[in-house]
């Protein structure tokens, strides 16, 4: 019955009230491999392995899970986890107070008469640490780890639970490129152990250095699968899978009309605020032309948000001397509002945590950071408010029943729209984009690569961080690396590649 | 979206239904038999009324007079956290029912807003009087200024109502003649048990909040004063203003950390004699705070004869307790309810007190001192007071 | 059900708080014979209750903001005496007093803002420690006694409009005029959004569902303003219930129409996206705390107005009841939603809840424990909404 298939998932179909977001879907895993899932965001991938997790319950979907050729019907996350299948989630879920230790085994604590045997909890830590490759102590507080760490004590947790199955949520989303490479090699390692993982991803590259399979989904539906052989794999076919039709370039083609010099940064240091005599930026100095789009690239916590949050109105740090010059007027921007105020605009990288209010709605999110804009008699004109939100809605193509919904309705994509709308709207001469397409899917990213041509187009200097390298070399004209916290190189787009900025973004110039 | 709209509505609806209901048993019903007629006669009341407040008492000229049968009368308290209170609440239902009023009875819980609601709802009720034993005697103004303006009779229960036109009369025993009762008492118990002078003393006042404080111990100090100027009685802390003595709020937790404080410093090496408190609970508070410094046990006045310090007085623990039968104050208000009802108006009196507007009548009662010699008497026709004096 | 979303609005979830408290009046109404619904029942409702819905107001921006303020009745408390004090031992004139008392709140709030804004101490130990602080000046300051205060006052507390002009209307004209003001400024505001209407979309609405808005709310407007204004002569629309009125709508359009109302929730909602919106966070501590201070001391002048004294137990418990207001009215624990009007609908539930039970004779212990209930069955029945929502 198995037929060297772990896991097989058939014909599932799962509705919510008026939407269908699975019909018919059909998964096969075979033991001991890689699978790979990939889609478009909200298309169903995600309600698929909640499905497979127990989220959703048995009986209420439809279709049959085959685990191990058994028929399998979990009516919660602990039956799957106690079979095998355990999903680590994009968002970490580890209680950052407590130690590693303390994590691994919650709710599956090491009783010995109702009481923790932490010798043991310990022990056994270090061994899943070890199989992980991460070389802690036991007792290491979660918050003093990085994300790239935390993800690795999920793992580990997951090991401690005898897992069969490991379904992986977006699992490079948040590290860098070091620890994305860790992970992979690490998914590489469990593979040979006889662990079956499920990956999802948008990141085309990882898929083809690592699985063995992928699913496409797409509208709910499972529309293509491929096996991968030998690492290699048609990117442009899983494109077209994912979309439903062809992206032909995935950077839009754009000729930058270059001007004069409009943002000039020179002998910019920065101290960390909570580590005394830690450098964030080491005497800093780069410029951005009108019409530009500069790239910065460098490794996560190499300094490059912590660059532009500084220059954006001494946002993070201790400011320990520089000079700001715009259009060659010397500038000090002591909060965001200057900033804001000397048409400097900064969209962070992360949306939800730093970009938008929740529970703000599309129309008051557009306007949030040029309230005065809005203003008639020293009132706020919601008639002004809806037409700011209506225009931004129209020309970025916000998808939208109405722009008073909640920006929590959205999809990622739009959400990022919305915020870069509300920038937009404070008319800014600099754009700094920190990660800007991060979660998006491949669709919406192509829309707001367009929209940043068109904005350098009118003759703004714009600033884009990315931890992407394809990203950085498609749509900047000119990058620069940094490396804890030193800028360490400046390259024309049309000479760098991949390799070369990989080298300056890991080694001091 | 409909359906859930109207589950919405449903459930809102049945939460408020449910509600009523649930309270709405205890007296919904007798309640309404008598709205009708009762906001005519309080707004047609009001001219006659208006000039009859005062003293004056009103005569026939009256137009529709409500006889005793079928009056309303609202009794707002303050709590019913002592035993004075709890005992008033029980009475005034049964006399004012046994006259044939309907009584409308509610406590604040100690907050004055909530009584300046009460007040206010039993004037929408239509009480004809208005009986207040106050939170604050200066804090119901406008209220009870609203209630003579709805031609309401206001009359201040125990305490006196401060600060307003709108009172037409204070029962209440006695309170300057009650701090001298607690003195003389204290006096007699000195010479009983603790031979000759100088005796060592000290004082304690009440909540000062409440006007009836104050009285007390001036009623006090005319009896003592005399005898600490000459010598023969000794307050050895020295405080024997009243701001020094008073104990905030009647709290006897204060007044037992007073009493540590005092002992502390100032009786290592000698006995205390006597101590005046203004009431039994204060006292109690005084005479464990003794025992636990290892005094002999002073002797200590007392008021309201609670339960627990007529066993005590038994016992003799404490020297003396005043009893202020709330049943005498009770059938002093009724009899002024029933004055009012008939048409016959305030009764006459002799005492007034300025309460900061006006002077108001007052009807005052004397209180009668208990001791263990005299407790058998007074209580003879208290079963349940009589009950704790056992052998 | 397509009808009515066109006159009251997409949202109809805000008007369930609107219905029960209808429902309620209704019901007390029934259950009362008729004591519910009367001039001067709503008179005192109003009087009665406005110093509360002062402090929901102020409370209300303090939870958006995700804070919360426990020293409010003990700045009113405090306040109020040291107005009282003033008035009565210093012989300040009654207007002299008053600023006192406002200005006292203001240095109360600075105070508290400072502890939050500038030092980041959480709201709830900066007022825990400033209700404490209050409540004990208090008490020190009066020496625990009442203090009465000038006669003037009680304009504020429990005054009433002036009767002037014709006597066929058979009511107090001071308060028609109000409710002819009411509506039509409601009438010109409505006939204006709907000339407007079609300003940005293009297309310009119906004109019914305007006209029924009118109507229903000129209606309610009206039979208000009769009930209020055909009381007793000599009473009219409550001066208290005044101010509450014209602070509703102050607070109304500082909530809704300026920056530093979109600020408070923008720092609710999320601080960290809202410092990176140029909004000056501790600004905005500063000033929202600073204001429910200020409010607090109003609160105070109106409940001594009307109480003719200040006690030293004033304020007791009050931050309470201003935050079941809140909470009723649809606010979050964790801060950046609830509105002006649904919290003035919440403390009103809370006051008419109150109103009724006393005026069935239901006593102070039992009614606490209804209005325990109907808190958490408001929340609750939010919440449930809420996760039917998504």
């Amino acid at each position: 019955m198995s037929d060297g298939y772990i896991l097989q998932m058939k014909n599932i179909t799962k509705t919510f009230p008026g939407v269908k977001a699975l019909s018919d879907v059909t998964l096969e895993v075979s033991e001991a491999s890689i699978h790979a899932i990939c889609g478009e965001n909200g298309a169903g991938k995600s309600t698929l392995m909640k499905v497979l997790s127990g989220v959703y319950p048995y009986g209420s979907y439809d279709g049959e899970i085959f685990f191990q050729g058994k028929k399998m019907a979990f009516k919660n996350i602990k039956d799957s986890e106690r079979a095998g299948i355990v999903i680590i989630h994009q968002e970490l879920t580890m209680i950052p107070e407590l130690s590693v230790t303390e994590n691994i085994f919650m709710g599956n604590e090491i009783l010995e008469k109702g009481l923790i045997n932490w010798e043991k909890e310990r022990k056994r830590t270090r061994e899943l640490l070890k199989e992980v490759g991460l070389h802690i102590d036991p007792n290491t507080i979660i918050k003093n780890l990085g994300v790239g760490q935390q993800q690795l004590v999920e793992i580990a947790k997951a090991l401690s639970k005898n897992v069969k199955v490991l379904i992986l949520d977006e699992p490079t989303s948040s590290l860098n490129e070091s620890d994305s490479e860790n992970l992979l090699k690490l998914m590489l390692g469990l593979k040979k152990q006889g662990i079956t993982c499920i990956m999802i991803s948008h990141k085309l590259n990882e898929i083809a250095a690592v699985s063995d399979y992928v699913t496409v989904i797409r509208d709910g539906q499972t529309v293509d699968g491929y096996a991968v052989e030998a690492g290699k794999v048609d990117e442009n076919k899983i494109i077209k899978a994912m979309v439903g039709r062809e992206i032909e370039n995935r950077y839009p083609e754009h000729t930058p009309e270059i001007g004069e010099v409009i943002l000039e940064v020179s002998g910019w240091n920065v101290e960390d605020a909570k580590v005394p005599g830690k450098m964030l930026c080491k005497n800093s100095a780069f410029y951005v032309r009108s019409g530009e789009i500069v790239g910065f690239a460098g490794l996560m916590g190499a300094g490059r948000t912590e660059l532009m949050r500084s220059l954006f109105g001494k946002n993070m740090g201790i400011f320990r001397g520089g000079e700001m010059k715009i259009r060659g007027r010397k500038v000090r921007l002591n909060s965001v509002r200057e900033a804001i105020k000397n048409k400097v605009a900064y969209v962070p990288e992360d949306r939800k945590g730093l970009g938008l209010n929740l529970l703000d709605s599309i129309r008051k999110t557009v306007v949030a950071a040029n309230l005065d804009a809005i203003k008639t008699k020293g009132l706020l004109d919601f008639d002004k408010e809806r037409a700011a939100s209506e225009k931004y809605r129209d020309s970025l193509r916000i998808k939208c029943r109405d722009v008073g919904v909640g920006v929590n309705t959205l999809s990622g994509g739009n959400q990022q729209k919305v915020v870069l709308s509300k920038w937009m709207f404070t008319e800014p001469d600099i754009l700094i984009l920190d990660e800007p397409t991060r979660g998006i899917d491949v669709g919406a990213k192509y829309e707001i690569y367009k929209l940043i041509h068109e904005l350098a187009d009118q003759g703004k200097a714009i600033i884009l961080v990315s931890s992407e390298l394809p990203e950085l070399l498609g749509m900047a004209d000119r990058i620069y690396t940094i490396f804890e916290g030193s800028i360490t190189g400046e390259i024309s787009a049309k000479e760098a590649n991949q390799e070369m900025l990989m080298k300056k973004m890991t080694i001091t110039a | 979206m409909k359906a859930k709209k109207a589950v919405s509505l449903l459930l809102a609806t049945v939460l408020a239904a449910t509600m009523l209901t649930g309270c709405g048993g205890g007296r919904g019903t007798e309640e309404t038999d008598q709205t009708d007629e009762t906001p005519d006669d309080a707004g047609e009341e009001k001219p006659d009324d208006a000039d009859a407040e005062g003293e004056e008492s009103e005569d026939e000229e009256t137009g529709e007079t409500p006889s005793a049968e079928g009056g309303i009368v609202g009794v707002a308290l303050p709590w019913l956290g002592t035993q004075n209170w709890a005992e008033a609440e029980v009475m005034f239902k049964e006399q004012l029912e046994a006259a044939g009023y309907e009584a409308i009875i509610q406590a604040a819980d100690q907050k004055v807003p909530q009584q300046q609601q009460q007040i206010e709802s039993m004037i929408e009720n239509g009480a004809q009087v208005i009986v207040v034993g106050p939170v604050d005697g200066s804090q119901l103004g406008s209220v009870l200024e609203k209630a003579k303006d709805a031609g309401v009779y206001v009359i201040g229960y125990d305490r006196l109502l401060e600060n307003t036109t709108g009172v037409d009369g204070i029962v209440q025993f006695g309170s300057v003649k009650t701090g001298e009762l607690q003195a003389e008492a204290l006096l007699q118990g000195l010479k009983e048990q603790k031979g000759e002078a100088p005796y060592n003393i000290e004082l304690f006042g009440g909540g000062p909040a409440d006007p009836n404080a104050p009285n007390f111990f001036t009623g006090a100090m005319s009896v003592l004063q005399p005898l600490i100027d000459d010598g023969t009685l000794v307050v050895v802390s020295g405080q024997t203003d009243f701001t020094q003595c008073a104990t905030a709020d009647w709290d006897n937790s204060k007044a037992q950390s007073r009493m540590d404080a005092i002992l502390a410093g100032n009786y290592s090496d000698i006995e205390i004699d006597g101590v005046l408190s203004p009431n039994d609970g204060i006292a109690r508070a005084i005479i464990t705070s003794c025992e636990n410094a290892g005094q002999p046990i002073p002797v200590v006045s007392g008021l309201d004869a609670e339960n627990e310090s007529v066993e005590w007085v038994w016992s003799g623990r404490q020297y003396s307790t005043v009893a202020k039968p709330t049943n005498a104050l009770v059938e002093e208000t009724v009899s002024i309810i029933n004055s009012l009802l008939s048409g016959s108006g305030m009764p006459e009196t002799d005492v007034t007190a300025n309460n900061g507007m006006i002077d108001v009548p007052v009807y005052e009662l004397p209180p009668v001192v208990v001791t263990k010699d005299n407790a058998k008497e007074v209580f003879a026709d208290d079963p349940d007071r009589l009950a704790l004096l056992k052998d | 059900m397509k009808y009515v979303k066109k006159v009251l609005g997409e949202d109809l979830r805000q008007y369930t708080m609107v219905v029960a408290l209808v429902a309620l009046i209704i019901i007390f109404n029934i259950i009362s014979g008729g004591k519910m619904i009367t001039s001067s029942n709503f008179q005192n409702l109003l009087s009665g209750n406005a110093y509360v819905l002062v402090l929901a107001l102020g409370m209300l921006m303090v939870i958006v903001i995700g804070q919360i303020d426990l020293s409010v009745g003990s700045v009113a408390g405090f306040t109020s005496m040291v107005m009282a004090i003033a008035a009565r031992q210093f012989n300040l004139p009654w207007y002299l007093a008053i600023l006192i008392a406002l200005a006292i709140g203001t240095i109360a709030g600075a105070w508290q803002g400072f502890f939050l804004s500038v030092l980041g101490i959480p709201g709830f130990i900066t007022t825990l420690g400033g209700m404490m602080i209050f409540r004990g000046g208090v008490i020190w300051i009066s020496n625990s006694i009442s203090v009465p205060v000038p006669s003037e006052l009680k304009w504020f507390g429990a005054g009433y409009l002036p009767e002037w002009g014709p006597a066929f209307t058979g009511m107090n004209n001071s308060t028609l005029l109000l409710g002819i003001i009411a509506i039509a400024a409601y009438v010109i505001a409505q006939m204006r959004k709907f000339a407007h209407s079609g300003d940005v979309t293009g297309k310009k609405e119906e004109f019914w569902p305007f006209a029924v808005r009118i109507v229903i709310v000129a209606a309610v407007i009206g039979y208000a303003t009769w009930l209020f204004g055909s009381g007793r002569p000599g009473t009219s629309f409550p001066i208290p219930g005044l101010f509450l009125m014209i602070l509703i709508i102050l607070y109304y359009l500082i909530t809704e129409r300026t920056s530093f109302g979109r600020h408070v929730y923008a720092v609710g909602g999320n601080k960290m996206a809202a410092e990176l919106s140029g909004v000056n966070v501790r600004r905005t501590y500063f000033l929202t705390m600073l204001n429910m201070s200020v409010l607090a001391a109003v609160a105070g002048i109106l409940f001594v107005g009307r109480s003719t004294a200040a006690g030293p137990a004033d304020g007791t418990s009050w931050e309470m009841d201003a935050i079941a207001s809140v909470f009723i009215g649809g606010a979050a624990v964790s801060g950046g939603v609830g509105t002006v009007i649904a919290t003035m609908v919440g403390g009103l539930v809370m006051a008419v809840l109150n109103n009724g039970l006393m005026l069935m004779g239901v006593g102070a212990d039992k009614t606490q424990v209804i209005k325990g209930f109907v808190l958490l069955a408001a929340v609750a029945f939010d919440v449930y909404n809420k996760k039917n929502k998504g």
